[in-house]
């Protein structure tokens, strides 16, 4: 009679039950896939919302993204940043616990080349997410197995350079272990072109300046290896710019020649759709074409990298929208609607299907062409050659000569609205006086701090600090 | 031939009549009751008969007729009131040998007050059971705490055991539902006849590891050896909103957007002043014809006369209305010496104070017992309910009486209440938000409960004393609930205009919850040596309870907008879950009376549960207690007025086990992505295996007196109690660094200290005029002991900006820390260089620098207030003049309060100015000279805000909850038709007031502050006020 008191969860699996079988794996892998989900809307919150590419200090003092766009000291309590800090390391535990299963249970894989994609993808992933954080956060727990709360509780912060070691071993790993293609149902997981284009950024992450703070830059002139990584994914041929800057973003042309990595998503209600195309977008911009309220106010792009743009550039009218009237009321400020297209709304206002490209072709050409300036190999024509490519497509002349300013500010204008502004400012040392220099321009409302190099880095969040006394230092400026 | 015999039963002591004496004629069926004067009237056969004559609290009398035909008989009272039993755990006990600490409420009356469940009728009745309303949609269920909150994340409700029969434990979740039903959910108030609450550990211990949150029995009325008694019961009434939410009228609204408008456009640019005018703004910015930019620019309409084209709305006043209560009980009882019978018919019918709010509940009950032979007795209850109750979605965040709030006063004329429905837009200076009227009128939330409770037992005495006891228990509830929202008061103009029917939802969810409980009892009673009283049981009983829900919502629209069902959504989502727990448990007691004077209990508990963790399935609960009746005494047996002197003592161990049905085990969670456009599927563990997992465990030490005064003319209790609770499940937060944010763990520990008084005084009772009062006054203080190792305080995570709410040890729990605001920002302070938060100017809230730095921010959070009350109380005042009756019953709170994040809605700092304010903004800041009251700052700030003491509020209230006014119709009615009839009128909740201002009901619990599972906590983010009745009944007895 007391067996009933051993009662298994009828509606879930459990850790004793699962991990059997090829199928089991599957599933296990692709949840580490699945902390991908909140990728695209933290690089728009927190890179390109923190970047002179946005003006969105007030709306009443309700909203999450002004004091990031304002360089508040108070971000410690700021959701967007507990959110990088929970998603990615959920995404950790997810390939800890897998990788710690596939070492204990792998046996049962049947199949003999899935077992080492397997492990690869897994190391791929916890990477990705390692990357994203030492970029955010700068120093990170460094947590390579399942630990247990106690354990937990005796890892601080690991310095920056043994965060990369473990990144960069990972993703050495996969870029020998991943294959190059998958068939057309797997289309979407990571291929060793991923895992070299995203090790050629970590190296020239490292590479890029260290402005005396313990952040992602640590100044170790590594642009010829990633030169080289960069090569190889040129050379490999699969890859090419498409003919026209739209059609990279198109709904209908997903998974094309340029995109090296995504994050992919799908409508239909399942829960597998994303909100990153609205939510840089006003909701009046939705209910003015009819659609149900799909965000919250606007976000509106600076003057500044409005008049960046020279009127030839077709990339303007298809990244931002300037103006549209709801219900009577003007709205003159701009916006990215980038990759908005409202006939393909989904069941709700978290249900749009489009993928988000973390890594596209376009961009690992403008990073060798950064490697090139930065001394990595290669001549200044080259550099010069790949960045009239890219203007070419947008419509522009050709230039005759580049450097490294005027790279980051092509860049912009590129990966407007993509997220990636903030992480190319730090990177190329241009942060502080970019930045120093555009807010009395830009900030009429007075709404701004003066920005300081702290800020580079964002604040560990207050409730990580709060767990144990001293198991964490909280990052200057803060 | 009948002889009628009439007669008087007078009070031995005061002379004065007795009501409801029961009269019976011995060795017959025959009977009759006194009425209200004390008068009765039977008919007898035989002149030489006996009659019986007995009623609660006196010693019954037998009286031989000889041939009289007036009788007039004085009782004595029953000082002692030795017979009198209460209902304990496993069996029932004379009241006088009790050493536990119970309080009892003797529901007979609750079928003359407007009251819909259980739960409500309870308020202000018990020392030391707060209830709380933390709604006001009808049919919805009471938060009940016994002696304080203990645990912090598992449930504080009590466990509700019903003729014996322990119902599923459910705890409110923080968005202020009970997710899985409540227990009390369509049990029918006018069938209860006692209710006894078990407070202490050596009272509840007896329940193990669901006690610790005390014990409420409810007795349900029963059938009486006397011929058949039918009794019907109607009332009927009207119900009003307590009070509407002080906001700013119309003209208000617009006297505080021309300001902020004005402000907005001078800080726009150079050159830019308040008196230029819509058309000068309008070429300065360079808009086209008619275009407005409603930031920069007024509507000139606002100052014209009469506002044409413009309609003024008080919106509250369009959302309220006038709702009735209307119910019908018919019952009957009596019995014989072998069938005993109680069988009762129900149907309430109540309109909520809102549009489109109602429930209605339809019971039945028959509680039968058959005496098979001396030793043989078998038992039935039996009683099916079917309520229907209507929510169209009012409380909470962003549900239609937020919105009713906020919703801009002034609105286009043709649009009127049809604001931003329909074909309607909105109005250009209002927020976008649709007419909640329509909203209200138009959506379903319609709750359907099929209940059925069922027990049998069977009595078998086996020898003398000794009786074996078998019952089987069945409570199946069946619910279901249809959400509907049409898109016609949903989304933009455009999207209704242009995409018909995406903006429609729908869902449907259901609820099957099944608790089969088998108990097993053997119990002895005797006495031994004349002296030795001695009572023992042992049980066994098992426990499974087994939960299925489905769920199924809309997505995409709908395809048509007549058709309400899912079959007509653009598609569906759904999906189910199943869960089930069981509990074995073993129990005993031993209770030892000595002549009556010591008295001793101890009972024991081994509850085993697969809820717990593999290393830690089963617990042990032990209680201990004794008495020492002094009044029994040889020294005390001269102290006349003493009728009464008992000293308790006890000591117990309870537990609590609500944590979810799996929580020890490490399951999977679906975590799907998508490949090549597809679907695929994806499980990781969403929880870390916790095998040591067990309950938490509540210690209460009880001391306790009772005393009776003047052959118990008072009576009081008082008791003192500490209930230390220990291994709390608490969500220890953890680095999430390893994947999680909280782990599950036994830890921490609660300390409730407090004491509670009651007393009864029969003030006055002297021939036709009584008056009683009792009293009830209970304060209990809540402190943290222990956290997690380190005891590092922990801060509650807000799913609306900071947390303002945390565990600390010292302090109570879910204390509340925000910045205090201290007052408005003059220009000398800002020169004078004081703190300030973000870009404070002049005008704006001033803060308290509580460290000092120099700067307000998130560290200058201090301790503010704490959520539960010091001191609740209940005053209960029955008078009695012949045939009238009057009962009074205040009931009231002091020393809590209430941080209202429905202040985020109206009452917010740099707030813009289409959402109305409250009312406490009509004399906010203006200018230097014209400061206004100093409680709000100007209206056009651009700061920020940070969490302060505005929105902080004082829980204090008192309320009348019950006036009850009746006449006895027994003089004018002949007793040929009627053995009784009662009319009555009831003002229930009529009278009263609040210091809460920043929203209806300082108890409302509506809208998950904290987001997060590990620590619920509920607050009132738009909660409606509470419903106030007058209603006439007539009570008739056949």
């Amino acid at each position: 009679c007391t067996d009933e008191l051993d009662q298994k969860p009828i509606s879930s699996a459990t850790t004793l039950t699962f991990y059997q079988s090829n199928n089991d794996f599957l599933q296990g892998i692709n949840s580490v896939y699945a902390s991908l989900s909140g990728y695209p809307d933290r690089q728009l919150n927190l890179s390109e919302t923190r970047s002179d590419n946005l003006y969105a200090v007030s709306d009443g003092g309700v909203r999450d993204w002004e004091g990031v766009n304002s360089f508040h000291p108070t971000l410690a309590t700021n959701p967007y940043i507990s959110e990088a800090w929970s998603a990615n390391y959920s995404g950790i535990f997810k390939a800890n616990t897998f990788l710690d299963q596939l070492a204990k249970n792998g046996a049962v894989i049947t199949d003999a080349t899935l077992k080492p994609r397997f492990e690869a993808e897994a190391r791929y992933l916890r990477a990705m997410y390692y990357f994203d954080l030492v970029r955010w956060f700068g120093k990170v727990p460094l947590i390579d197995k399942v630990v247990s709360q106690n354990e937990a509780l005796a890892i601080p912060r690991s310095s920056v350079a043994d965060v990369y070691k473990l990144i960069i071993s990972d993703l050495q790993f996969a870029t020998q272990n991943l294959p190059a293609t998958y068939t057309t149902a797997n289309v979407g997981r990571a291929t060793n072109n991923a895992a070299k284009s995203l090790l050629a950024l970590v190296y020239m992450t490292r590479s890029g300046a260290t402005y005396n703070i313990e952040g992602a830059g640590l100044g170790v002139n590594e642009w010829a290896l990633a030169y080289s990584l960069l090569n190889e994914v040129i050379s490999s041929g699969k890859y090419s710019l498409l003919p026209t800057y739209p059609s990279i973003f198109s709904y209908t042309n997903e998974n094309n020649a340029e995109v090296i990595f995504d994050v992919q998503f799908i409508s239909g209600g399942l829960g597998l759709g994303t909100t990153f195309p609205v939510v840089l977008a006003p909701d009046t911009y939705f209910t003015a074409n009819g659609l149900p309220n799909q965000t919250l106010t606007i976000r509106p792009i600076s003057n500044d990298l409005l008049n960046s743009y020279a009127t030839a550039d077709t990339r303007r009218a298809f990244s931002i929208l300037s103006g549209y009237t709801n219900n009577g009321v003007q709205e003159t400020r701009s916006f990215f609607k980038k990759y908005i297209d409202l006939t393909k709304y989904g069941k709700s206002r978290t249900d749009w299907p489009i993928n988000f490209i973390t890594m596209r072709y376009a961009d690992v050409l403008m990073m060798k062409a950064e490697c090139i300036l930065q001394g990595g190999g290669g001549t200044q024509d080259e550099a010069v050659t790949i960045v009239n490519s890219i203007r070419k497509r947008a419509g522009l002349g050709n230039i005759t000569s580049l450097t490294l300013p005027q790279l980051m500010e092509e860049r912009r204008k590129e990966f407007a609205g993509e997220g990636t502004r903030w992480h190319d400012l730090v990177r190329s040392g241009l942060v502080e006086k970019t930045i120093t220099a555009w807010i009395p321009v830009e900030d009429v409302l007075k709404q701004m701090k003066a920005f300081k190099t702290d800020y580079i880095l964002y604040p560990i969040p207050q409730s990580e600090l709060d767990v144990k006394s001293g198991l964490y230092t909280q990052n200057n400026g803060y | 031939q009948d002889r009628v015999i009439t007669g008087l039963v007078t009070d031995g002591v005061s002379g004065s009549g007795i009501p409801g004496v029961s009269i019976l004629l011995k060795n017959s069926a025959r009977g009759v009751t006194s009425d209200a004067s004390g008068n009765f009237k039977i008919a007898v056969a035989d002149e030489n008969g006996v009659l019986v004559f007995s009623s609660v609290g006196y010693t019954t009398q037998q009286v031989s007729i000889n041939s009289r035909s007036i009788i007039n008989i004085a009782l004595s009272p029953d000082t002692k009131s030795l017979d009198e039993v209460v209902v304990v755990g496993y069996g029932t006990q004379k009241k006088a040998n009790v050493t536990g600490s119970m309080a009892n409420f003797n529901a007979k009356d609750l079928d003359q007050r407007p009251v819909a469940r259980v739960d409500q009728a309870l308020i202000g009745q018990l020392a030391g059971v707060s209830v709380k309303q933390t709604s006001g949609t009808p049919g919805k269920g009471f938060s009940v705490q016994v002696r304080g909150s203990g645990s912090i994340s598992a449930s504080n409700e009590p466990l509700y055991v019903i003729d014996g029969f322990p119902l599923e434990t459910s705890g409110q979740n923080a968005s202020g539902g009970f997710s899985t039903g409540n227990p009390l959910d369509n049990l029918n108030p006018n069938d209860i006849e006692n209710i006894q609450v078990l407070k202490d550990a050596s009272s509840a211990a007896i329940y193990g590891s669901r006690a610790a949150n005390g014990v409420v029995l409810i007795t349900t009325k029963k059938g009486q050896d006397s011929k058949a008694k039918i009794s019907l019961n109607v009332y009927s009434g009207i119900t009003k909103a307590t009070r509407m939410l002080d906001m700013l009228n119309a003209e208000e609204w617009i006297d505080r957007a021309t300001e902020m408008i004005n402000a907005q456009w001078v800080a726009s640019g150079t050159g830019r002043t308040a008196s230029q005018t819509t058309a000068e703004r309008r070429a300065i910015l360079k808009l086209a014809g008619t275009a407005v930019n409603t930031s920069l620019m007024l509507d000139d309409r606002w100052t014209q006369e009469g506002h044409p084209g413009l309609t003024y709305i008080d919106w509250q006043k369009e959302a309220f209305r006038t709702g009735m209560v209307k119910n019908y009980q018919l019952s009957a009882s009596g019995g014989n010496a072998n069938v005993k019978y109680y069988v009762s018919g129900n149907l309430l019918n109540q309109d909520g104070t809102t549009l489109n709010t109602f429930y209605k509940n339809y019971s039945a009950r028959a509680n039968v017992e058959v005496k098979a032979n001396e030793k043989l007795k078998f038992g039935i209850n039996l009683a099916p309910s079917y309520s229907e109750a209507n929510d169209p979605g009012i409380e909470g965040k962003d549900a239609i009486i937020h919105i009713v709030a906020g919703m801009t006063p002034v609105q286009e004329a043709n649009a009127g209440l049809d604001a931003n429905t329909g074909a309607f837009p909105s109005y250009a200076w209002s927020v976008s938000r649709n007419s909640p009227i329509r909203q209200l009128e138009n959506n379903v939330g319609l709750t359907k409960n099929f209940r059925t409770l069922f027990s049998t037992y069977v009595d078998y005495e086996l020898l003398k004393g000794l009786t074996f006891r078998s019952s089987i228990n069945f409570d199946n509830t069946d619910a279901s609930t249809k959400r509907y929202s049409p898109d016609w008061v949903n989304g933009s103009q455009t999207a209704r205009l242009n995409t018909p029917g995406i903006s429609t939802s729908g869902s449907f969810s259901t609820l099957r919850k099944q608790t089969i409980v088998n108990e097993n009892t053997l119990s002895y009673n005797t006495t031994i040596a004349k002296d030795h009283d001695l009572s023992t049981v042992i049980g066994y009983a098992y426990n499974l309870t087994k939960l299925a829900t489905s769920t199924m919502s809309s997505a995409g629209g709908f395809n048509s907008s007549t058709i309400t069902t899912l079959n007509a959504a653009a598609s569906v989502t759904g999906n189910t879950n199943e869960t089930q727990n069981v509990l074995l448990s073993y129990f005993g007691r031993v209770q030892y009376g000595f002549k009556g004077k010591y008295l001793l209990s101890a009972s024991l508990r081994r509850d085993g549960s697969s809820r717990f963790g593999d290393n830690n399935k089963w617990g042990l609960f032990p209680s201990a207690s004794v008495g020492w009746r002094l009044s029994e005494e040889d020294f005390m047996k001269n102290v006349s007025a003493v009728s009464e002197l008992k000293l308790r003592a006890s000591w117990g161990q309870a537990g609590n086990y609500n944590i979810g049905d799996y929580s020890s085990i490490a399951t999977l969670g679906f975590a799907n992505y998508t490949f090549g456009a597809a679907q695929v599927g994806g499980q990781s563990p969403n929880r870390i295996s916790n095998p040591d997992l067990t309950w938490e465990k509540s210690q209460t030490i009880d001391v306790g007196v009772d005393v009776g005064f003047l052959k118990n003319r008072f009576t009081a209790a008082f008791d003192y109690y500490t209930k230390k609770n220990t291994d709390l499940l608490l969500n220890v937060p953890v680095p999430l660094a390893t994947g999680f944010a909280t782990s599950l763990t036994n830890i921490g520990e609660v300390l409730n200290q407090g004491w509670e008084f009651e007393l009864t005084s029969r003030n006055i009772n002297q021939g036709a005029f009584q008056w009683t009062t009792s009293v009830n006054l209970s304060h209990n203080e809540n402190k943290v002991v222990h956290l997690a190792p380190g005891d590092a305080q922990i801060y509650i995570p807000s799913s609306f900006d900071i947390p303002h709410s945390v565990l600390k040890v010292g302090d109570p729990m879910y204390a509340f820390y925000v910045v205090k605001m201290t007052g408005i920002l003059s220009q000398a302070d800002i020169d004078n260089k004081v703190a300030l938060y973000g870009t404070q100017t002049a005008g704006d809230p001033k803060y308290f620098d509580a460290n000092n730095d120099g700067k307000i921010d998130a560290n200058d959070r201090v301790y503010a207030g704490k959520p539960n009350p010091d001191l609740i109380y209940g005053i209960t005042n029955t008078l009695k003049y012949k045939g009238f009756d009057l009962s009074v019953l205040v009931q009231g709170q002091t020393g809590g309060s209430v941080y209202s994040l429905f202040g985020r809605a109206v009452d917010r700092t740099g707030q813009g100015y289409t959402d109305n304010a409250l009312g406490i903004y009509r004399n906010r800041w203006r200018s230097a000279e014209n400061p206004g009251e100093g409680l709000r700052g100007k209206a056009y700030s651009t700061f920020g805000r940070i969490k302060n003491t505005d929105w902080l509020w004082s829980s204090d209230y008192w309320r009348i909850r019950n006036i009850t006014v009746g006449y006895d119709l027994g003089k004018i009615v002949s007793k040929k038709y009627l053995q009784g009839a009662r009319i009555y009128a009831t003002a229930e909740n009529w009278f009263g007031a609040d210091q809460y201002k920043g929203g209806w009901n300082p108890d409302a619990i509506n809208t998950n502050l904290s987001g997060d599972a590990s620590f619920p906590q509920g607050g009132d983010y738009g909660g409606l006020p509470l419903a106030r009745s007058i209603i006439f009944g007539v009570n008739l007895t056949f």
